[in-house]
């Protein structure tokens, strides 16, 4: 794994491919909840519509915010976009997976997680204070749970490393007890992390049931683009993690052009699967009340303990 | 010539010097000019002996005869030391220059000046003490001066309550460590430091001297459940010593702590790993409660001091690590895990001045630490705004900050656990990786909310409405530290070589791109490259910018209010508060903070319920290891000793009557013999 001319192209377009589908897949998944309703729903090519529209569109700002409000959505993008540079796609490494691991793109996330929920602060409106208080809460509580996760992955695949991480999952044939554990659980930081029933629920804007929406409530313009956009990038980055670490099926072992595209294929197909499930679950739960949220945070911490346990006791 | 002499003389003469100005000076019109400058030239003086150090060869050995004449004051500096006398070094060089402008707040400063020097040349001299007495003595000086500088600000209540707690625990430490040096004296019949390093295997007299010693440093170092003292004093005492206190007099008890775990012994046995496993569960507990207590904390000065005993937990994990893999001779990871604690000791010193010294600054600029009292400062004090976010995002452990590169190390030394060949414990130790990642989890919520009610939106009272950024000096102060934290931050290379060589570690980097690897057999186990990670988020940025300016164009920015649903007339009362930040919090946790919420209502008229005059509304948490632990050891205490008062009447004639009664009983029994 040199830094030669061709893996950092490769580096590149992963990272591009993220960028560019990361809105695809969020049509997707408005399109399979309206499908699943009875709602013939919106094209999923809208929220790239969406996103253009607002980004020619003037910005409102509020006169009692200062310069965090103005800088955390180019903050947030940047960092979101800086750890989809370590996310192997299509083929099992990322050239940059030396200069990062996935700490590297939990710590990432967590950037810019901070200014957004600086941002919901400092429009001394109570609706971002209430959106900041509660997504600070929900992420407080999910860090054991990833951390947790994250070892049980590491004991099982040799690393934190993604590169590593992939390769190995690529080459085990066995499906060992301690990943099915860190599966379940990692499917529940996702849907945490991403803000989707039941925890949240990413389209309403109700006061009692909204988190992320009520944080970002003030955008508008530019600033509503790109906060939207990276939220998700976010979520293609975890799917990505998601199914190449459980399902590597697919993924391409050779730097070939034809190769790289069945890989590349492979991928879509498997996220876009993923967030058509994942679509059809939030049609079928309701969102649960704020103080149950734990329990299913501790459900995810006991499930990969299990799977920690489970690889020491083998 | 002798340089490390002459350096070490310099050094202790001009904080001396400072003392003595400060006594002349102090209460002139540029006594604090003058008084800080020479503790900050005698700071330069203590980077330069500790850089001095580094560069010889060997440990430097003096012998001050003349200073204890009965047992001489032996000086013994080795890397170690060095390493300790150098972060001193930095940090007090940076309050020095901070404390020019905040000393202005008081008139006089004579005796401040006196006490600031001296406590800082304490610390100094305890580090390079290398017998039993000089030792403590020095630290028994350390913690006086410190307990008069806690108690300078007397006219509180409050303030003196903090300080005589402050007086007690430290003096119930300093018990234990003093018991651990007599333990080990009874082993080697000699008071030199030089004699413990040959001590004996003796292992149950080692594993008691290890359990007073864990005791008693820890007591100094704010370990739960020894820590009542330290989120007393820290708010009692003036910004710039809080920040003293925490960024160095903390380190100093981990330097104790360090001496007696790698230097009077040598871990290489299993036998040792639950002396590992007990620090281990001893951070856990500290670093979990501590974070928890200041995310509801509504007072900054507090909410700081409460992350310092977290952060205390977080580097008690790492040195029982440290001893855990040390114990199963796994040397190279043992000395990942020390780097790893190391640094953060490093980046803890870092932030947590800045960020006393950003809280000094708020309550010198509004007269107020209370966050429900803040807001709006980023318009009024935009740098203390950015210098105070930089300190938060570096205790957050967030990259590209130095908290993320320490606990990013911690993190793996967790990991790299698996290696260690005994089922029971790797799971012990899975288990409590999860406090710490709690622990970081909620330290991120702590401080977007310590920043972001101090700092951002509307303020909520008058308190923060008219107010000025403060004086140079104290900015320039915190600029120090505030580059320090992210020269650490995105350059690893040069903690980690500081590091390496102070205690002598096999991990010197010359490349700062070379990546960081967690175990060295295992190069793709686990890296980051912090400038890579620098560079790429500096190319998406500016491919970022383009793209987004090239689809949408140039745009305007309009300036609005707040969207107010239609109602109109947002106030800053309308805003989310401290405590309602934490609210979510604060109700999981319940059990520990055992919230209390009374509402006093004043009726308009008595017959109905609704029409209300006012209503006061007073909520409280408080900290269960005062109330259940501290609490009744008091209340057990105080029935004791009024039993006692049956006997200790008072009464001359009560006395005279036991003295007869001991006559009588002595005489009986020269008479039966």
């Amino acid at each position: 794994m040199t830094l030669d001319l061709i893996s950092v192209a490769i580096g590149i377009i992963q990272t591009l491919v993220l960028v560019v589908l990361a809105p695809l897949l969020t049509g997707i998944m408005r399109k399979t909840k309206a499908r699943t309703q009875k709602r013939i729903g919106s094209s999923i090519l809208q929220p790239y519509y969406d996103m253009i529209k607002l980004m020619k569109k003037d910005e409102v700002v509020s006169e009692s915010s200062s310069w965090i409000f103005r800088a955390s959505p180019w903050i947030n993008f940047v960092s979101v976009v800086a750890a989809a540079c370590f996310v192997p796609v299509m083929i099992f490494y990322s050239p940059f997976g030396l200069a990062g691991d996935l700490l590297v793109v939990i710590g990432l996330f967590g950037l810019g997680r901070f200014f957004t929920l600086l941002a919901g602060l400092d429009v001394a409106s109570s609706f971002g204070g209430l959106g900041s208080s509660r997504e600070m809460m929900v992420s407080a509580l999910i860090e054991p749970a990833l951390f947790i996760t994250v070892f049980a992955l590491s004991l099982t695949l040799g690393g934190t490393n993604l590169s590593t991480m992939v390769e190995s999952a690529t080459h085990s044939t066995v499906l060992a007890p301690s990943i099915i554990f860190a599966a379940i659980s990692l499917f529940i930081i996702i849907l945490a992390e991403t803000g989707r029933l039941p925890f949240d629920n990413p389209a309403t804007h109700l006061e009692l049931t909204m988190m992320h929406e009520a944080t970002i409530l003030e955008y508008s313009g530019k600033g509503l683009a790109l906060v939207e956009w990276s939220q998700s990038i976010k979520q293609i980055v975890l799917f990505g993690l998601f199914v190449n670490l459980f399902v590597p099926f697919g993924i391409s072992t050779a730097e070939s052009f034809a190769i790289l595209g069945i890989g590349l294929m492979f991928f879509v197909a498997k996220t876009a699967f993923l967030s058509i499930f994942i679509a059809f679950i939030e049609t079928k739960v309701a969102k649960w009340r704020l103080f149950r949220v734990p329990d299913l945070i501790s459900m995810a911490v006991a499930s990969s303990i299990i799977g920690v346990i489970f690889f020491y006791l083998k | 010539m002798n340089y490390a002499l002459l350096l070490l003389q310099m050094t202790i003469t001009l904080f001396l010097g400072g003392s003595a100005v400060s006594l002349i000076l102090g209460g002139k019109k540029h006594a604090s000019l003058v008084i800080f400058s020479l503790s900050a030239a005698a700071s330069l003086c203590a980077i330069a002996f500790a850089s001095n150090q580094f560069l010889s060869d060997g440990p430097t050995r003096f012998s001050f005869k003349e200073i204890f004449p009965l047992v001489g004051f032996d000086v013994l500096v080795d890397n170690t030391c060095a390493f300790f006398i150098f972060l001193i070094g930095v940090i007090s060089l940076a309050v020095s220059v901070y404390s020019i402008g905040y000393a202005k707040k008081y008139g006089k400063i004579s005796s401040f000046g006196f006490l600031f020097n001296f406590f800082i040349v304490s610390m100094i001299l305890v580090t390079v003490s290398n017998n039993v007495f000089s030792f403590l003595i020095f630290w028994e000086l350390m913690s006086l001066t410190s307990f008069f500088l806690v108690i300078y600000e007397h006219e509180s209540q409050n303030n003196r309550k903090a300080a005589i707690n402050y007086l007690v625990m430290t003096h119930f430490g300093t018990a234990f460590i003093a018991t651990a040096f007599l333990l080990s004296f009874v082993q080697t019949g000699s008071f030199s430091f030089d004699s413990f390093r040959q001590l004996g295997s003796n292992s149950i007299f080692k594993d008691a001297i290890f359990v007073f010693a864990l005791i008693g440093f820890g007591t100094k170092a704010g370990m739960m459940p020894f820590h009542t003292w330290l989120p007393q004093a820290h708010p009692a005492a003036p910004s710039n010593v809080s920040a003293l206190m925490s960024a160095v007099m903390l380190k100093i008890a981990i330097y104790g702590m360090m001496r007696f775990l790698f230097d009077f012994n040598n871990i290489s046995s299993p036998d040792n790993a639950w002396w590992g496993l007990l620090m281990i569960a001893f951070g856990a507990v500290s670093s979990v409660f501590g974070i928890l207590y200041a995310v509801v904390e509504k007072d900054i000065k507090r909410g700081l001091a409460f992350s310092s005993i977290e952060n205390v937990g977080l580097i008690f994990m790492g040195l029982g690590l440290t001893v855990v893999f040390a114990s199963y001779d796994l040397r190279a990871l043992s000395a990942f895990a020390l780097m790893a604690t190391m640094y953060h000791v490093i980046n803890h010193a870092i932030f947590k001045s800045l960020l006393f010294m950003g809280a000094g600054s708020v309550q010198f600029a509004t007269h107020t630490k209370d966050m429900e009292k803040l807001g709006g400062l980023i318009k009024k004090m935009p740098w203390t705004a950015l210098l105070f976010l930089i300190g938060c995002l570096a205790i957050s452990g967030l990259p590209p900050f130095n908290g993320f590169v320490s606990e990013w190390m911690l993190l793996q030394s967790f990991l790299l656990t698996s290696q260690v060949p005994d089922t029971l414990l790797q799971i012990s130790i899975a288990i409590a990786s999860l406090a710490f990642a709690l622990t970081i989890g909620i330290s991120v919520a702590t401080f977007v909310r310590l920043f972001g009610i101090s700092f951002l939106s509307k303020p909520r009272s008058e308190l923060a409405a008219h107010i000025r950024e403060v004086p140079r000096s104290m900015l320039a102060g915190k600029s120090i530290v505030a580059a320090l934290a992210i020269i650490l931050g995105i350059m690893p290379f040069v903690g980690i070589n500081l590091v390496s060589i102070s205690f002598g570690l096999s991990g010197v980097q010359a490349n700062p791109f070379a990546p960081l690897v967690s175990d060295t057999h295992d190069p793709i186990y686990a890296s980051i490259s912090m400038p890579t990670v620098l560079i790429l988020l500096g190319c998406v940025s500016v491919g970022a910018f383009g793209f987004v300016r090239a689809i949408g164009g140039k745009t305007q920015k309009i300036t609005s209010s707040t969207w107010d649903c239609g109602f109109g007339s947002l106030s800053e009362r309308m805003q989310y508060t401290a405590s309602s930040v934490s609210y979510p919090l604060r109700i999981i946790f319940r059990f520990l903070f055992r919230p209390t919420l009374q509402i006093q209502k004043e009726l308009e008229h008595s017959s109905s319920n609704y029409e209300k005059r006012s209503v006061a509304l007073t909520q409280s948490t408080e900290d269960i290891f005062e109330q259940k632990l501290y609490r009744s050891i008091i209340s057990a205490s105080i029935a004791f000793f009024g039993k006692i008062r049956l006997v200790q009447t008072g009464k001359v004639n009560a006395y005279v009557l036991y003295v007869m009664l001991i006559l009588v009983v002595l005489l009986i029994y020269v008479r039966l013999q």
